[in-house]
């Protein structure tokens, strides 16, 4: 401002006593670890959880072992629950079905007008019946509710 | 499907008590049920697999379910606040009902399981471990399919000669 004002050119120049001097040496960062410490942390800690990581597995696999366990306990009186409810299911559909087809000419219970499903080695072979044949004659509700009952839970 | 040739046993054959219990109570007593009733579970097992039909399995079915709906009873008579603590726990702790978070209220019913019903709780596996039954009833017949026009065979006399090439590798032919 003063040069301006009063009217002289003053030159841009350096403070007195000149510019510092400029760093180029290098300075080192400042380091935690070396190498050898790095590895062995590295080591360490791979070790330390691999062998944390193996005391979870076996816990992990000991309490599927577990649930297993008592799955298998209960099934025998699931499955024969379910085997008492499937059989009488079957013979309620074969009364149904020879109620509603009575009328029908040379219709046979179980057949197609005669032609089984099967060609069983023996006539009175048991066959698991099939999710439709077991809800054949159902309402289609209680159809529907099974049928879709996986997607919902 | 059943047909008309299809024996199928009559509907009061297969009415007998069930065991009406939801799926928390199941999990809870199961391997008292299955350690107090291991005799009838194997029997039925078994017999499920040998027979392949549960038509001829329904004793050892019905014995299956007697044992187990005993047993509920049993526990229900005489350790019902110990069993319905440790439910509690399982249902509240875990949506699968996991057993390891209720370890203390697990041997709380132990206790009371092995005072009252004489059971003792099996090592964590044991239901997934391949048992040994001894049975009385007699094993069914395999019946072994023979074809009306079997292959015919050499004679064992047939003389055998070495063969002429040493082997039928590709880079020996």
């Amino acid at each position: 401002m003063d040069a301006t004002v009063n009217g002289k050119k003053v030159q841009d120049l350096p403070p007195k006593g000149g510019y510092g001097s400029i760093q180029t040496e290098r300075i080192k960062l400042r380091t935690i670890l070396g190498t050898r410490g790095t590895i062995a942390f590295f080591l360490a800690t791979t070790i330390g959880g691999m062998y944390g990581y193996y005391l979870s597995f076996k816990q992990v696999r000991r309490h599927q072992i577990e649930m297993r366990s008592a799955r298998w306990a209960i099934f025998p009186m699931l499955l024969a629950e379910r085997d008492r409810a499937v059989l009488k299911q079957m013979r309620r559909n074969r009364d149904i079905e020879t109620e509603l087809m009575k009328n029908v000419e040379g219709w046979e219970v179980g057949t197609y007008y005669g032609e089984p499903i099967f060609y069983l080695d023996d006539p009175n072979q048991y066959r698991d019946p099939t999710f439709l044949d077991h809800f054949a004659h159902s309402d289609p509700a209680i159809y529907c509710e099974r049928a879709e009952r996986r997607m919902w839970t | 499907m059943a047909t008309a040739k299809t024996v199928l046993p009559e509907e009061s054959e297969l009415t007998v008590q069930e065991a009406n219990v939801s799926w928390p109570v199941l999990q809870t007593a199961s391997v008292y049920i299955g350690k107090g009733c291991e005799w009838y579970n194997n029997e039925f097992m078994l017999c499920r697999q040998e027979e392949r039909d549960p038509r001829r399995c329904l004793n050892e079915g019905k014995a299956v379910t007697s044992c187990a709906m005993d047993i509920l009873k049993k526990m229900k008579k005489h350790c019902l606040e110990d069993f319905n603590a440790y439910m509690y726990c399982l249902e509240r702790s875990t949506g699968t009902l996991e057993f390891a978070p209720c370890r203390k209220t697990q041997a709380a019913l132990d206790d009371c399981v092995r005072q009252n019903l004489n059971i003792e709780r099996p090592p964590y596996g044991y239901f997934c471990e391949a048992k040994v039954h001894n049975t009385s009833r007699p094993r069914p017949e395999e019946k072994s399919i023979t074809y009306p026009d079997p292959t015919p065979g050499l004679p064992s006399d047939v003389p055998r000669e070495k063969s002429k090439y040493s082997n039928r590798f590709w880079y020996k032919s």
